[in-house]
């Protein structure tokens, strides 16, 4: 399993990321490394605003994982069947891409 | 020192010298790979090692018996301390910490400390190789990622709720009091439940409501009682009056 490009996740322009599970399925794995990965103090420090909200159930439901970012937009991670490292890559390369954006607006 | 002394083409392996020094011959052991002598090529040519031919590639089938590793001591130190804690423990509780500082920690453990509540680490693999085989199997899917326990004689659960509440990044996992496993839903009903002396009264009042009403009928004025055992009586014939008409 490749590890994601860079150890950090950068935060920048993430609002709000919601992680719902259920401990006791067999497909929470991913989820909750990711939500280890990403409620880390590494990654937090890059944004103190963000908020990490995690949400324990037990209705044998999916796992899910819902960010907010800065302008509106919604990224829905269902992690039942994706490994933690493909979740954090497409998370980054989101983030990257919006990072991007808001330079760009930001010198015009 | 002997190649300085003695000139002579050091040949290639396996071949015998053109020139053999008997003087500054080399030792036995060498840095370089000594030329044996032919009779003793010959022998290790001819007693080289042939492995057996397999029929089945390595690898095909999975091995016939299961390579079981032994506990090293550590371990088995380890999970003496963990059969200690889930005996003496009423209450065993898993929260996964994403990320606290040395300092949350220790805030966190104090707040615990003051109720009585201990904070324990072990490693995930030592928990689940302990836990496989035993009462608390079903716990086992817990313990995955960064896992802290809390555990404590007496189930304080309303305290450690509201202790869990302050750091946000703490997450209950699920809780195991009294060998009952609950989840975080479970837990948080089970601190709403009021205590066993107030849920005792209220089965008690319960069952002696019956016996109580009686008690406080035959209580009052005779003559109450005696109107409505005369009113239950005409209950009774107008019933079986309607009845015996429905009969014929």
């Amino acid at each position: 399993m490749a590890a994601p490009s860079k150890a950090t996740v950068v935060l920048k322009a993430v609002k709000k990321i919601a992680v719902q599970f259920c401990p006791f399925e067999s497909n929470v794995r991913s989820t909750r490394e990711f939500l280890a990965m990403v409620g880390s103090e590494r990654a937090r420090s890059t944004n103190m605003n963000c908020e990490v909200i995690s949400v324990v159930r037990h209705d044998q439901s999916a796992p899910v994982v819902d960010i907010t970012y800065l302008d509106g937009d919604k990224l829905v991670l269902k992690g039942a069947k994706l490994t933690s490292s493909e979740m954090l890559n497409a998370f980054q390369s989101l983030c990257t891409a919006k990072d991007l954006q808001a330079k760009i607006a930001a010198k015009k | 020192m002997a190649a300085t002394l003695c000139v002579k083409v050091l040949p290639k392996q396996g071949w015998l010298p053109l020139i053999q020094t008997v003087r500054h011959g080399s030792k036995a052991v060498t840095r370089h790979r000594r030329p044996m002598h032919i009779l003793k090529q010959k022998l290790m040519a001819v007693t080289e090692y042939i492995p057996p031919a397999r029929v089945i590639p390595p690898g095909a089938y999975p091995p016939q018996s299961k390579q079981v590793q032994e506990d090293s001591a550590f371990m088995v130190v380890m999970k003496r301390n963990l059969k200690n804690v889930f005996q003496h423990s009423k209450m065993v509780a898993v929260v996964q910490n994403n990320a606290s500082n040395a300092e949350d920690m220790m805030m966190l453990k104090h707040r615990l400390h003051k109720h009585g509540i201990s904070v324990k680490f072990f490693p995930n693999q030592v928990v689940r190789s302990f836990i496989k085989d035993g009462l608390f199997s079903n716990m086992a899917p817990l313990f995955i990622g960064p896992t802290v326990l809390f555990v404590s004689e007496e189930p304080k659960v309303k305290e450690m709720l509201s202790t869990l509440r302050a750091s946000p990044q703490m997450t209950l996992l699920g809780a195991c009091i009294d060998n009952a496993l609950l989840s975080a839903q479970g837990v948080v009903s089970y601190s709403k439940l009021p205590s066993v002396s107030v849920v005792q009264g209220e089965l008690v009042s319960g069952l002696t409501m019956l016996t109580s009403h009686t008690a406080s009928l035959l209580q009052r004025h005779p003559a109450h009682l005696s109107a409505l055992l005369q009113q239950y009586v005409k209950q009774q014939s107008s019933e079986g009056a309607p009845k015996a008409e429905e009969a014929t």
